[in-house]
């Protein structure tokens, strides 16, 4: 009788007082696709190429980045351009063996080559993983990633 | 042919003085400046097809020394010291000097054909410097009073 | 051990090392294994000592010394790794490093770099140099400075650290006047004399020798990165002396040619022929599947039909007439193991011995004398050619037909003090090194080699082993003073050269395609056996004709002709059990037989006679009459053309074989990348179609090894007695309507006929050019690039003309690499000099 009116009159109130509680608080999860999470400034997500001011690439095809990387993900074919200097004529990230380390993006002396804060592009298609050099310039972020000043004040340093 | 009869017959004596006809190549140049003034592509030519050594082994000695100017100079030659030693007891300034005295910039010559600047590798005279070569003379202990003698005195013999 | 060498012992890092006399420090520390860090320093150069990054400290020495430039004494007591060494190559590399611009991401020597290694085991991470690094600036598009000095090379002045190494090689080894240093100081600067170019056949060394990234290649530049390579181990596949390459690479594209030393035959230099020329293999228009002619057109097929049509139609032919109406002709550039399938193909299925390798010679004999064959396989080294003190070279633009058998004679003659004589219708580059360089009358030369014979029979009277009287009475024309007119040379020259010869130690005799090719090379050979007889070459010197191409050799060892040595036949009996017996017919001669319905069929792999026969209207009658021709090819050719089936080749970077070089040397090569497209390689289409004919031809590759292994074991020289032969001299005609003599010749950077497909190669030449004398030039009004009209018997030809300063007679030489010109069209096969003459075209 008395743990029938314990439960009844304390341990229940307690429960749906915790659950009414809740009812005011802010919710822990999120509307995914409709309201998307800020990621850590540190996030390694979809990769993106940098350009300069003017426009023109920074990558100039020096393949340490695939060199660095420890999936082979990165293929990359060079060229010469008008003015005599040398660019990625093809530049190409399979994402799916891609392991997001961000290697590529330590080992790039340009600074060319970052990994953003994308991360939503999975797809039925295999072909679709084949991140192509327009692609990652497209892909460039309006803002600044934080993480690119960090990486060039550690630069200057070392 | 630049080259005259005196100059190649001078040449084709030196040739037997020496045992490689490499060797041959700075009297050689020293007589065609002698001669012109100046040493040109077509004396290059000239000497090369005299003492039978390659085109560009008499290109390569002449381009090395300073003392061949490649142009036509001015009749008074004016080569300042730049090395150390001249360097560090105000070259610079009296190359300055000298171009504000003048009117011309260094390697250029006066309009009235006069005076040519340039300044040149060490002359050997570093106990004396700064010092300058006008022609085959040395001028050592430069300072400006001294320079306006020289000059002036230049000037005056035209 | 016949002499001794003296020998210095020294003591290095604490070891003794004991090295012959005149060895530098540097080379007896390498020697041991002890590494020392070099820019400058290049084992075939003389030193300079001009980087210093190879200091080394020796006890009693005040300071520093270059390891490269210094002799080992008796007694030093040398140290490499000290405190005080390491200081200086510290100091060494800060100091090379101040204007050297750190564009490593973009410089393509990134990951080979000699400076970057040496820095990075040896420097410092920091310069104290504040200021600003010096700039050269030329034809300034972009931020570097990128300066074409030649067709193919990029130099960029910022990143030189003056090695001179580019320089220094230029002249020392390769004797090219065209790059020189200006200036001095900081601004000295690597450069061409004003107007000329780096177009030498030996540029691209100049590349691969640069330290740094100073120097580029285009076809390497900026493609790749060298860590993402793979290196293959091949054998140049164009001229016969065998040159080691390296294949450079990634997936299924070969990126550049490098040399893999090999002291015996190039010495680490290769020619930019082999450079450059396996480009042509991934060029646009390669053939990727077998066409089958239908009508007038030639229509894509499987390999089934295509294989299928040519067992049926050479059984058809073969059950008809017999296997001697079907011929075959096999480019020398396929491997040994086509060939060998080749020959036992056609020798024991088609029991016919139709087949040849030689497709650009004249006037072949139905059965080589034998003083010609002995001096074709007559043992040669190409090492040996330093050793000699005189060298003769007869009938070859050396340094055309054999670059680096050209090299190895600059060596000797500017190293060894050899003295060298050339023999030759016109002048050569390598008359520029030669004591005397005879230029006889096109068409003379066994009356000049009849004369030296005569000339040194006289001098050698009572102590040689040959009388004068004796070869006077069977040599024609009979005295020297008559051979020297005949030839149109002073007999003083000829009695010289004589007299050099006799005084020779040890002699070398190359004799290269002018005589091989010619119509009279049976008396040339046998005139050059005198020499060798009356010289007693056997104990004091060498003598060959070189051959043509990468696997000439290999194609007369396996048997690839129409009449074998005894021996030979022996053994190939032997071994398939049988050899036919019916007389084989040579190229000319199975072209004349199609011309005249004997021969129905022919089987042509890699080669293409209708633009290299030297008779171009002979051979496009012959051919149209054949009933059924089949070609294999790497693209459409003149021959592909008349062909009723043509087969995707595969070029030799597709497939690993191997080559036997001139020097009879079998060398081994391996494939690089997949064959492109449907081709296959020749060995397997020989086999593909002798299955569907009748049957495989070997079980297995060990048998072909075997097989192939027998043959080479079989003596190639043929036995007989050091008699003199009977030389009679043919007077050459001189016909006043065709005043000029012609030579028809493979152009300076190309060889056969698919090297103008190799982008590199047509940078340096991409049409024919008629080249002529600055005097021929004057006398008849031409300009160098005016165009001008080649008549002769046969036909014209219309090409732009070429002054060369190389000759000073008058001929004319034009190449036949081109497939938009038909330079054979002017020949003609029965006449032993062509003859043409020139008239200037006026433009409309």
């Amino acid at each position: 009788m008395v743990d029938v009116i314990r439960t009844v009159f304390i341990a229940l109130p307690k429960g749906f007082y915790t659950t009414l509680k809740h009812l005011f608080k802010k919710p822990v999860t999120i509307q995914y696709p409709k309201v998307k999470r800020e990621m850590a400034p540190r996030y390694r997500g979809l990769h993106y190429l940098e350009v300069y001011e003017d426009g023109t690439d920074r990558c100039v095809c020096c393949g340490l980045c695939a060199a660095a990387c420890p999936a082979d993900a990165i293929y990359m074919e060079g060229a010469e351009n008008e003015k005599g200097e040398r660019y990625a004529k093809i530049y190409e990230i399979n994402l799916l063996r891609c392991i997001y380390c961000g290697f590529c993006e330590e080992a790039c002396p340009e600074e060319a080559i970052f990994l953003g804060h994308e991360y939503e592009f999975s797809n039925d298609n295999r072909d679709v993983f084949i991140f192509t050099k327009e692609q990652m310039l497209a892909n460039r972020p309006k803002k600044e990633k934080p993480f690119k000043r960090i990486i060039r004040r550690v630069r200057r340093i070392f | 042919m630049i080259l005259n009869k005196i100059s190649i017959a001078e040449i084709k004596e030196r040739m037997v003085k020496y045992p490689r006809r490499k060797s041959v190549i700075l009297p050689a140049l020293t007589v065609a400046y002698r001669q012109v003034g100046h040493l040109s592509d077509q004396i290059y030519r000239e000497i090369s097809d005299i003492i039978e050594v390659p085109y560009i082994e008499v290109a390569e000695a002449a381009s090395f020394y300073t003392m061949f100017p490649k142009e036509p100079v001015g009749k008074y030659l004016i080569q300042v010291c730049h090395n150390i030693s001249c360097a560090l007891l105000g070259a610079d300034s009296l190359v300055g000097y000298l171009e504000e005295k003048l009117g011309i910039k260094k390697g250029e010559t006066t309009p009235d054909n006069l005076f040519t600047l340039i300044s040149v590798e060490c002359l050997g005279s570093c106990a004396s410097a700064p010092m300058m070569q006008i022609n085959d003379k040395y001028y050592e202990n430069l300072t400006r009073e001294k320079v306006d003698r020289i000059l002036e005195e230049l000037r005056r013999q035209g | 051990m016949a002499d001794t060498v003296a020998t210095v012992t020294l003591t290095i890092n604490g070891r003794e090392v004991t090295v012959p006399k005149g060895t530098t420090v540097l080379e007896a520390a390498k020697s041991v294994g002890i590494e020392i860090p070099t820019f400058c320093w290049h084992p075939k150069l003389k030193p300079v000592g001009a980087c210093r990054i190879c200091y080394v400290e020796i006890e009693k020495m005040p300071k520093l010394q270059v390891s490269c430039a210094t002799e080992a004494m008796p007694g030093m007591v040398v140290n490499t790794e000290s405190e005080k060494v390491k200081e200086g190559r510290k100091a060494v590399l800060e100091f090379i490093l101040i204007n050297h611009p750190l564009d490593c991401p973009t410089c393509d020597k990134g990951g080979e770099c000699d400076l970057q290694d040496n820095t990075f085991a040896h420097g410092i991470d920091d310069s104290r140099f504040d200021f600003n690094k010096y700039r050269f600036i030329r034809e300034r598009k972009s931020t570097f400075d990128d300066y074409r000095i030649g067709p193919e090379i990029v130099r960029n002045q910022n990143r030189c650290i003056l090695c001179f190494k580019c320089v220094r090689a230029n002249k020392e080894i390769f004797g090219e006047y065209d790059l020189g240093v200006f200036q001095g100081g900081n601004i000295s600067e690597i450069d061409t004399a004003p107007g000329e170019k780096v177009d030498s056949i030996y540029s691209g060394n100049l590349v691969e020798i640069c330290p740094v990234g100073a120097l580029t290649n285009t076809d390497w530049r900026y493609k790749i990165r060298v860590w993402k390579t793979q290196q293959v181990k091949s054998v140049c596949s164009y001229c016969a002396d065998g040159c080691n390459l390296t294949l450079w690479k990634e997936r299924d594209k070969v990126y550049r040619v490098t040399s893999r030393r090999n002291d015996v035959i190039d010495e680490g230099w290769i020619c930019d022929v082999g450079r450059y020329g396996y480009q042509l293999a991934s060029v646009e228009g390669r053939l990727t599947t077998p066409l089958i002619k239908k009508g007038d057109k030639q229509v894509a097929a499987t390999w089934e039909e295509a294989i299928g049509l040519i067992a049926r139609k050479f059984r058809e032919i073969k059950d008809k007439k017999g296997g001697v109406c079907i011929g075959g002709l096999i480019s020398p550039q396929q491997d040994c193991e086509a060939l060998l399938a080749f020959s036992k193909f056609f020798r024991t299925q088609l029991h016919s011995n139709n087949i040849d390798f030689r497709t650009e010679y004249k006037m072949l004999p139905e059965k080589e004398s034998p003083y010609y064959s002995r001096l074709t396989s007559a043992s040669f080294r190409i090492a040996d050619i330093e050793n000699s003190d005189t060298i003769l070279v007869v009938g070859t633009n050396l340094i055309k037909e054999h670059p680096i058998v050209h090299l190895r004679v600059r060596k000797a003659v500017n190293q060894k003090g050899a003295k060298l004589y050339t023999l030759n219708p016109f002048t050569t580059k390598s008359g520029d090194l030669s004591r005397d360089e005879i230029v006889h009358v096109p068409g003379t030369l066994e009356a000049f080699l009849n004369g030296l014979c005569i000339g040194l029979a006289e001098k050698a009277d009572g102590e040689g082993n040959v009388r004068a009287a004796e070869l006077k009475a069977r040599l024609e024309p009979n005295t020297t003073a008559k051979a020297a007119e005949i030839c149109g040379i002073s007999e003083a020259r000829l009695n010289d050269l004589a007299e050099a010869l006799r005084s020779a130690k040890k002699i070398s005799i190359i004799v290269g395609e002018l005589v091989s090719g010619s119509p009279a090379r049976e008396a040339i050979a046998a005139a050059i056996h005198n020499l060798t007889v009356v010289l007693n070459l056997n104990e004091r010197g060498q003598a060959a004709i070189l051959s043509r191409a990468a696997n000439s050799k290999g194609a007369e060892r396996l048997g690839v002709m129409p009449s074998l040595s005894k021996e030979l036949q022996q053994k190939l009996k032997s071994m398939w059990g049988g050899f036919p017996e019916t007389e084989g017919r040579a190229t000319d001669r199975m072209i004349h037989a199609a011309k005249k319905e004997e021969l129905d069929a022919l089987l042509i792999i890699g080669a293409n006679p209708v633009a290299s026969f030297p008779d171009g209207q002979f051979v496009r009658e012959g051919l149209d009459k054949l009933d059924f021709t089949v070609v294999a090819d790497l693209y459409e050719t003149e021959t592909t053309e008349k062909a009723d089936v043509v087969l995707p080749l595969s070029s030799w970077v597709e497939q690993s074989g191997h080559f036997i070089n001139l020097e009879g040397t079998m060398q081994r090569f391996e494939a690089a990348i997949k064959p492109v497209g449907n081709s296959r390689p020749g060995r397997q289409i020989i086999e593909d179609i002798a299955r569907e004919f009748k049957g495989g031809l070997f079980a297995d590759a060990h048998e072909i090894a075997r097989e192939m292994q027998e043959l080479l074991n079989v003596e190639p020289r043929p036995s007989f007695p050091d008699a003199v032969a009977e030389v009679k001299f043919a007077e050459e005609k001189i016909e006043k309507d065709y005043p000029y003599p012609l030579f028809v010749v493979d152009e300076m950077h190309h060889f056969g006929h698919l090297t103008e497909r190799s982008r590199s190669l047509a940078a340096f030449a991409a049409e024919a050019q008629v080249e002529i004398s600055p005097s021929l030039a004057e006398k008849l009004q031409i300009e160098n690039g005016s165009l001008v009209r080649l008549e002769s018997e046969t036909g014209k030809l219309v090409l732009p003309a070429k002054i060369s300063e190389m000759l000073d007679n008058d001929v004319i030489l034009i190449s036949r690499n081109f497939s938009g010109t038909a330079a054979n069209m002017l020949q003609m096969r029965k006449k032993r000099i062509d003859r043409v003459r020139l008239i200037r075209v006026d433009e409309k």
